[in-house]
């Protein structure tokens, strides 16, 4: 490993005007990132950590399903949003027992880069969904929709199911909701999670807007719609399906 | 600011002599010298990530962590740890523990101070109080207020450390929690413009209390390509006065090296960020010498070298 010197001259005039002034100055500065390999550790920790790993993993190990390819975040459509995204829209029928339109969850609220292919554990879904987050359904007016949309075009794009849309100049265009094109003067059946709902990443529109909350965890969700697959026999595929694309 | 590609290549020319500038210093007895190790959104990540196959795999963890700051501590004299928010989140031990190892692991290892970041909100504000029941480090804060809240008084806007002849102050940023954190998490809190508090603090920190050093703890968020505006520590930096250090976090930015900024005096501010989940120990080595070292006005030279360990 390489270490670097990063070497500066403060400029000093500023300070001779003040009466009490420090007595030293930062001439220079070497740094280094170290990488945390585990190569050598303290045990001391490993003993410290030990009852609360043990009680996780009696918790968190049990296998829910097992996913079939890598999935990963990605904008403006990855695999792993698809996936949530689609738990999201599937379990918000169930659990309050309506159709919806569509269901959204925020980039910023996945917390894992990449799930590799292979069993997926309880543990994991606490990784890739941390929060306590509430599925709640709200009716949103065509134009709010809109507006929310153009929201998270401008943010990159965040996993849809229901919707394909494209994003040019950072707003929504061809949007497209269970295949017609958006329809301002109608209302919509739109589950996101109370995070979003309430305003969270900045969705300022949704604020005002009514929301059916039976206290679903999101979360909860993932592992049922997940065991769903187990319990059919099948592993757990997810593709690419241009749900949110780049205008060209 | 420098943009990095001006001063990498001011470095090729400079190199050489900087290094030799820089041993004929560290043998003058007044220049002292002083490490800061730093870490930033760790997120509950106590163990190393599985061995899964993913790009992580088998990185990060508090048993190495710990390691290694202490046999940098053994090696060096004067050292400061500290971290710049979302200690909490991330993985099943906060669901089930609610931070309570994080912090008692942070306290094992010496941490001298931290700051708040969203996350750290996750909880609750009764909660974040609870847990630092555990914590013999104080948590730095100067534009949040707690009035009214279960953190009340349970921060502190900065601390000064004496480390051999240098007297160190530090102070810590958290970034806005509207339309972030949720509202009922955050209830009463008070969010105040970190510019104005972080100048107010910083000046008091240099001239009343003459702190060789300022360093800020920022959960701001490195830089938005997004959203120019948005205040993140590059803004931060241009728009300070009296700080020498920014330690970043929030936006799990992965610096290739130390950043340097102009300050609205004309200073250099290096900021820095180390990525996320404990997956690296950041490392400064900060290097003083008396103030009667005097250059010539406007004079600042600027440059980077690389020497193999």
């Amino acid at each position: 490993m390489t270490k670097h010197i990063l070497k500066l001259f403060f400029s000093t005039g500023i300070l001779f005007i003040v009466s009490c002034k420090p007595a030293f100055k930062t001439t220079s500065v070497q740094y280094k990132d170290y990488k945390i390999d585990n190569a050598t550790v303290d045990t001391s920790y490993t003993s410290f950590l030990r009852p609360y790993a043990d009680s996780v993993n009696r918790s968190m190990n049990n296998v829910i399903a097992t996913l079939a390819v890598d999935i990963e975040k990605k904008q403006p459509e990855g695999t792993l949003g698809n996936l949530m995204a689609d738990a999201m829209k599937v379990m918000a029928e169930k659990y309050y027992n309506t159709s919806v339109d569509a269901a959204f969850v925020n980039y910023g609220g996945i917390r894992l880069p990449v799930v590799k292919a292979g069993a997926i554990t309880k543990g994991k879904v606490f990784e890739m969904m941390p929060f306590d987050n509430i599925i709640v359904l709200q009716k949103i007016p065509g134009k709010v929709l809109k507006e929310f949309l153009d929201h998270v075009a401008s943010r990159g794009g965040w996993p849809v199911s229901g919707i394909t849309m494209q994003i040019k100049n950072n707003k929504a265009e061809n949007v497209l909701i269970n295949g017609k094109p958006l329809n301002l003067s109608t209302t919509y059946m739109i589950a996101n999670s109370d995070y979003v709902a309430n305003g969270g990443d900045k969705s300022d529109m949704l604020r005002a807007i009514p929301q059916l909350n039976n206290g679903s965890l999101f979360r909860d969700a993932l592992i049922e719609y997940f065991a769903s697959f187990t319990n059919a026999g099948k592993q757990i595929t997810v593709t690419i399906e241009n749900r949110v694309t780049n205008a060209q | 600011m420098l943009n990095r590609r001006k001063f990498i290549q001011q470095s090729a020319f400079t190199a050489g002599a900087l290094l030799a500038s820089n041993w004929s210093m560290a043998e003058d007895a007044a220049v002292q010298k002083l490490v800061i190790l730093h870490t930033n959104d760790v997120h509950s990540r106590l163990e190393p990530f599985p061995m899964d196959g993913s790009r992580n795999q088998g990185l990060g963890g508090v048993a190495a962590r710990a390691k290694l700051i202490e046999e940098i501590r053994a090696a060096e004299e004067q050292v400061l740890l500290l971290d710049a928010g979302d200690i909490f989140q991330g993985t099943p031990f906060f669901n089930l523990y609610k931070g309570e190892p994080e912090i008692k692991a942070m306290s094992m290892m010496g941490y001298d101070a931290c700051t708040m970041g969203n996350h750290d909100f996750d909880g609750g504000l009764e909660n974040f109080a609870t847990q630092l029941n555990h914590a013999n480090f104080p948590v730095l804060l100067c534009n949040y207020d707690f009035s009214n809240t279960p953190m009340e008084h349970k921060t502190v806007p900065y601390k000064i450390f004496k480390k051999g002849k240098l007297k160190i102050g530090v102070t810590g940023l958290g970034i806005e929690m509207k339309g972030l954190v949720p509202d009922n998490l955050f209830g009463n809190t008070i969010y105040l413009d970190p510019i104005q508090k972080l100048n107010e603090t910083a000046s008091i920190l240099k001239k009343e209390k003459a702190c060789d050093m300022v360093i800020c703890l920022s959960h701001l968020g490195y830089q938005y390509k997004e959203d120019a505006n948005k205040l993140s520590d590059i803004l931060l930096a241009k728009e300070s006065e009296y700080v020498d250090l920014i330690i970043g976090g929030h936006t799990h930015t992965f610096l290739d090296e130390p950043v340097l900024v102009k300050n609205r005096l004309g200073n250099d501010v290096v900021i820095n960020q180390v990525g996320w989940a404990g997956l690296q120990l950041g490392r400064l080595d900060f290097e003083f010498s008396k103030e009667k070292r005097k250059k010539i006005s406007g004079a600042k030279t600027i440059s980077v070298g690389k020497k193999s360990l």
